[in-house]
């Protein structure tokens, strides 16, 4: 491999590892719901693409930064609804019950963006998108920096959120004991509505993210990401959110380097592989939560 | 009636898909791989018969044989986890498999011409039923008659040791392994017997619709395998069976007069099911949704955790 191919692979890397950040956000999403409910969301990504695409409704009246700033509510506006539609109504202790249900909310969600848009992509604006950085001999898309700065700022407000906040104490009490915090006063279910709709804040921050990146939105996006946000928190640890950031972004970095080495059509392959390794060598993901009590 | 005849091919191939799920199902593990093990056997029967030239009978057999056996290779490292890691672990499976077929160019010179899967293109030319002068009847009768096979050998599983140890891990994994059994043999071999009912189900959709690709076998299809058994009730062979007949024949046939409404239908009635009937449609008594349901979720934050939340 001459010099100029091994710059080429490094460039891919780092722009997958600057991507990953959006792979990152939505397996913290499946890792935050994990971790109150011990229960597995199957819809978050078809919400958070969703949310990306309901915001494509004021793209003609505010400016772009805006714009994403309204994924990310009406992210968590669809976060609310999910939960009170397959999870406040169902029995809990049925494991089944809530997988299919958030089953059927992601195919209602997925039929929902394709039925308003025709199935046609809808272009998602960006900013810096003509912006080149160049930092030695590589180069850096402003579009996709800002994207990464994006899903940084997203993950800080997280980590402030659960560490500062007496709603974050109470999240994080939940997780750990349910039993426990509910004597002490908390509502689960209010706790459990509310990491909802902080996890659906977050899901359309990535959506927007993955807009932003990809340029267009297609309803062909919410299987794949649902996936890559499964294999991040699996490969994360579940339950585990530094596990969760770090594992979206060498995700998304092996997934661009076996791109640029074995091409499109094979690159997931070689993810799924990874995963795998994984669960045979180290089960319980990079950072596993701490051995339960419960 | 051409049409009613091929709508009851798709729910004879669906029910055999149901079936393989409802054997995992039974063992308490959620497993999204039998979409590739129907790939595998879609692929391997079409290619035993059109490339080998084989008899359609062997090459089922065989497909059955390779998808059971590749259940039983992947079940042994995949079945160490549970819950969420396992539907990710058979996601990821079945991800690895259809992608495999995607990039799959393997062409082979037969009388009638050059035939093989060709990657992205997919497989054509599967036309053992046409070259042997099946009627479409004969086709139906074919696979209903392996659906009540399948069936039969169920039922009666159901009711040996093996059905009994298969549903003492699935009620309460500690519990089955503190009276002795052997937890990882009742899962790989219920992984085993689902998968090669999947691989079965894979061989007679392929010679059916005479052409597969990969995208016949993404995630949804593995959906929709667990499913007819979880929608049905995982208590009766025959609630598969109701809901393969509701979900193929009334959501996807039925309903195809309100045209682009209907998919949009499909993903709330699914919800609905789940909202009424939590344990399937013949799975309990009928329960009111929204009515005296806060109850029961206390029952689950006893510290007391199921092993198996997914």
């Amino acid at each position: 491999m001459s010099w100029i191919d091994l710059l080429d692979l490094l460039q891919s890397v780092f722009d997958g590892v600057m991507f990953g950040t959006t792979y990152a956000l939505i397996g913290i999403g499946f890792t935050l719901i994990f971790g109150v409910m011990h229960k597995i969301n199957l819809s978050y990504a078809a919400a958070s693409i969703g949310a990306a695409y309901l915001s494509l409704l004021v793209v003609q009246i505010v400016p772009t930064p805006l714009v994403y700033l309204c994924a990310a509510l009406l992210g968590g506006v669809l976060g609310a609804l999910v939960y009170l539609v397959c999870f406040r109504f169902l029995p809990l202790n049925q494991p089944l019950a809530t997988l299919m249900s958030t089953v059927g909310m992601l195919l209602l969600l997925e039929e929902a963006i394709v039925h308003a848009t025709a199935g046609m992509p809808q272009n998602y604006p960006a900013v810096f998108a003509g912006v080149v950085f160049d930092i030695g001999p590589f180069m850096v898309r402003g579009d996709l920096l800002f994207v990464f700065a994006l899903g940084c700022l997203a993950m800080v407000g997280l980590k402030l959120m659960l560490e500062k906040t007496r709603l974050g104490l109470a999240t994080r009490a939940v997780a750990q004991q349910s039993v426990a915090a509910q004597l002490c006063g908390m509502s689960v279910s209010n706790t459990n509505a509310t990491t909802f709709v902080i996890a659906g804040f977050l899901g359309g921050t990535a959506g927007a993210m993955t807009g932003a990146a990809i340029g267009v939105l297609s309803p062909l996006l919410t299987l794949p990401m649902t996936v890559k946000g499964l294999v991040v928190t699996v490969i994360g640890g579940l339950g585990s959110i530094p596990g969760a950031i770090i594992a979206g972004l060498v995700v998304g970095g092996v997934e661009n380097l076996f791109q640029f080495l074995r091409g499109v059509s094979e690159r997931d392959i070689y993810v799924m592989l990874m995963l795998f390794a994984f669960l045979v060598f180290r089960p319980g993901g990079l950072f596993a939560a701490p051995g339960g009590r419960d | 009636m051409d049409f009613y005849i091929g709508l009851l091919q798709v729910i004879g191939v669906h029910s055999l898909l149901g079936l393989s799920a409802w054997c995992v199902l039974h063992t308490g593990q959620v497993s999204l791989a039998q979409g590739g093990f129907f790939a595998i056997g879609a692929y391997g029967a079409g290619m035993l018969t059109t490339m080998l030239g084989w008899p359609l009978g062997w090459a089922l057999l065989m497909a059955a044989v390779l998808a059971g056996g590749i259940a039983v290779a992947v079940g042994f490292p995949a079945l160490r986890v549970k819950g969420l890691m396992l539907v990710v672990a058979t996601t990821a499976f079945a991800e690895i498999v259809r992608l495999v077929f995607f990039n799959l160019s393997w062409k082979v010179q037969t009388p009638e011409g050059l035939i093989g899967p060709d990657g992205g293109l997919g497989f054509g030319g599967i036309r053992y039923f046409q070259a042997n002068a099946w009627s479409n009847l004969h086709v139906l009768w074919l696979i209903w008659g392996l659906v009540a096979v399948v069936m039969a050998l169920l039922w009666s599983l159901d009711r040996t040791r093996i059905g009994t140890l298969w549903r003492a891990v699935g009620e309460d994994e500690v519990a089955a392994q503190s009276a002795g059994i052997n937890l990882t043999a009742a899962k790989v071999s219920a992984f085993g017997i689902g998968g090669a009912i999947a691989g079965l189900a894979g061989g007679l959709f392929s010679h059916n619709t005479t052409h597969i690709e990969h995208g016949n076998f993404t995630i949804l299809l593995a959906t929709f395998a667990i499913a007819y058994p979880i929608l049905g009730g995982l208590k009766s062979l025959a609630g598969t069976l109701v809901a393969v007949v509701f979900i193929q024949g009334v959501l996807i046939e039925g309903l195809r007069f309100l045209g682009d409404w209907r998919s949009l239908l499909f993903g709330a009635l699914i919800l609905l099911v789940m909202l009424v009937r939590p344990t399937g449609v013949l799975g309990a008594p009928l329960r009111l949704p929204f009515v005296g349901r806060r109850d029961e979720p206390t029952s689950s934050a006893i510290p007391v955790e199921r092993t198996h939340h997914a």
